[in-house]
């Protein structure tokens, strides 16, 4: 028998080499200007984005490479 | 002739069927009959009245340090439990090379607040591989470890410092495998990994450095054993949980392995974050992966003296140096002068909600000890000063020797806990058993298990609860001769009173090396306690000698040729 579907959960990505947040924005949010893109993502994954302002241990970008990214906002639940 | 017999128990066989009144015989360290038993033994136990099940086996825990010194994992063999899993959260004691000791011990000290001077009067460093630390903890052990392997210490094995600054190379990950398999034939049960935690710099652990492909790549490893991978994910995030396990749910079904994340808490603020969870949970089940989501029984209680280090107001800056950093004559001197007490009662101002629920546990001083039980709103009430106020007052009048109790701070709804415990696809753990040390009791959840979620709340039958930590943990992580009372299985068992089975009260005792203290909690109801064929503990006679084992030992067979 197989399995139903995976039900539509919020959309993430984990990152790529080299990522930064205007790297994803161009490529998950190609449709939106850069800046606007990058605005988005970090409102939508302060998790990331609030935990480390400065540099993390000389790395120039605080995004880690085990950090799941949200690339949209968070889906409305039922009631 | 039998080496014991337990006879006239209500057997609880780790199945989930019904308790029936038999004998257990037992030969050689393994379960020799189980039913009626009419041969003689060298020992004989009557435990009529009692319940006899498969010993406990408590899945997430970091006794990795407290097993170099106390091979009983103490007070957690005498709670009934027979196997505990150390080395979760990314964080194992191997392999460990010389120049990382400190980084580990930093480590240990910072996400599960093991003492540093624990470290220093408890532990001679004399390994560096996972099978010499396996050799080294296997003398004095009496009770049986089937030890994780940490991936933030694996990466520090390889990569040295470059661990906790990048991903790895290829060379670096086809290293860890290599590592990690060598772990694997020594005996260890699987790998954990974290993504929330931080170390004694609070940068985050090695592990969570990784990216997908190093992960992948050490799963893979899991899968040619069968063993088990561990995470913590961003708990607190219903999303975040989500997309964890469904990166788990991948990796299970890729590689054939299975899966747990802990811990996962609900409260009354997220009943519906974690019905989704488990939602999910469900889904990937379905679809053949597993993800055990791992629960734990006792609500959040927070304990703490300024005497000691303390989780409690770390958050705010002043106190946190003051809290993890400072000797408590420090501590006394800053209470004590003008200017940094009021900027500490500055800094803590926020937390109003703390107060009406903060309640003083325990004080010497004649005065104080009337005060005993009362919140600290209270107590600043009659007092005439500000709850804070009141907290340091009292902590400098009591030499720092008085204790504060925030109790029930969450996961402690028990109609959703209970609902959570018994479901089919949760795993009951996340015990912690042996971290925390200073601000919690992480021993006796089993007891709590039985004694408000059996007997008080009737939300899992006895035997629901007894097949939950025996035999669905057994099998979880692939202990493949444990978890049922059975012929040919290991002599792991347990003789309890199902009608006083708990957790004792929470005690503040000091029996951690380098004069250390810790809160712990007795069992209550357990009789006697059997570690591979031999008592290792009796309520009436308390630790005997006994022989734990590793699990699963040293790989016998890989799963893929």
């Amino acid at each position: 028998m197989a399995a139903a579907p995976l039900s539509r959960v919020r959309r993430s990505i984990l990152p790529q080499p080299g990522d930064g947040w205007a790297e994803i924005a161009r490529r998950e949010l190609p449709e939106l200007a850069e800046s606007e893109a990058v605005s988005k993502l970090q409102s939508w994954n302060l998790h990331v984005f609030m935990r480390a302002t400065a540099r993390i241990s000389g790395v120039a970008t605080p995004i880690l490479p085990s950090d799941v990214i949200f690339v949209e906002p968070p889906l409305a639940q039922p009631a | 002739m039998y080496d014991l017999v337990i006879r006239n128990g209500m057997i609880v066989d780790g199945s989930g069927l019904p308790a029936y009144r038999g004998d257990v015989a037992v030969k050689d360290g393994r379960i020799a009959k189980v039913g009626r038993v009419v041969g003689a033994a060298s020992r004989e136990i009557d435990a009529g009245g009692k319940v006899v099940s498969p010993g406990f086996i408590d899945p997430h825990t970091h006794f990795d340090a407290q097993l170099l010194w106390d091979g009983y994992a103490k007070p957690a063999l005498a709670h009934g439990v027979t196997t505990i899993v150390p080395g979760n959260c990314s964080l194992s004691l191997a392999p460990l090379r010389a120049e990382h000791r400190m980084k580990l011990v930093g480590m240990f000290n910072q996400i599960e607040e093991m003492p540093l001077k624990a470290f220093r009067d408890g532990v001679v460093w004399d390994w560096e591989t996972f099978s010499e630390y396996i050799a080294r903890i296997r003398k004095g052990l009496a009770i049986n470890v089937a030890p994780l392997v940490g991936h933030s210490v694996l990466r520090l094995w390889v990569m040295g410092d470059a661990a906790m600054e990048r991903t790895a190379t290829d060379a670096e990950i086809e290293a860890m495998q290599g590592v990690l398999r060598e772990c694997l034939e020594a005996g260890a049960v699987g790998l954990s990994t974290s993504y929330v935690d931080m170390d004694e710099r609070l940068q985050p652990v090695p592990s969570r450095y990784a990216d997908a492909r190093e992960v992948d790549a050490l799963a893979a490893v899991l899968g040619e054993y069968g063993r088990v991978l561990q995470i913590v994910p961003e708990f607190y995030d219903p999303d975040l949980t989500i997309a964890r396990l469904d990166q788990l749910a991948e990796l299970s079904l890729q590689h054939d392995i299975p899966t747990t994340f802990s811990p996962l808490f609900v409260g009354a603020d997220s009943i519906a974050a974690v019905r989704r969870v488990m939602a999910r949970v469900d889904e990937q089940f379905a679809r053949g992966a597993r993800v055990w989501p791992q629960v734990q029984t006792r609500p959040i209680d927070l304990s703490f003296c300024f005497a000691v280090p303390s989780l409690l107001f770390i958050r705010f800056p002043s106190w946190y140096r003051l809290m993890r950093f400072s000797a408590p004559e420090e501590v006394a001197a800053a209470f004590r002068d003008p200017e940094r007490r009021a900027k500490l009662i500055a800094e803590a101002a926020p937390f109003d909600a703390l107060w009406p629920r903060l309640v003083l546990r325990h004080a010497k001083t004649e005065a104080n000890v009337q005060a005993i039980g009362k919140t600290l709103k209270e107590i600043a009430r009659d007092r005439g000063v500000t709850p804070i106020e009141a907290m340091i007052d009292i902590s400098l009048e009591e030499d720092l020797d008085a204790h504060f109790l925030s109790a029930d701070m969450g996961h402690n709804d028990d109609a959703e806990v209970g609902a959570l415990l018994a479901h089919p696809r949760v795993h009951i753990g996340a015990s912690d058993g042996g971290a925390h040390i200073l601000s919690f009791s992480t021993y006796g959840d089993t007891g709590y298990l039985f004694s408000n979620f059996v007997r008080e709340r009737k939300m899992l039958s006895l035997e629901a609860a007894v097949k939950k930590l025996t035999a669905d943990t057994a099998a979880i992580w692939g202990l493949s001769d444990r978890g049922h009372l059975r012929a040919g299985f290991a002599a792991d068992i347990v003789v309890f009173d199902a009608a006083t089975i708990g957790r004792g009260p929470e005690n503040f005792v000091g029996d951690v090396p380098g004069g250390g203290w810790r809160y712990v909690r007795d069992s209550q109801g357990v009789d006697t306690v059997i570690v591979g064929g031999a008592v290792a503990w009796t309520a009436k006679d308390g630790y005997l000698d006994a022989q734990g084992a590793i699990l699963p030992g040293p790989t016998a067979e890989k799963v893929a040729a």
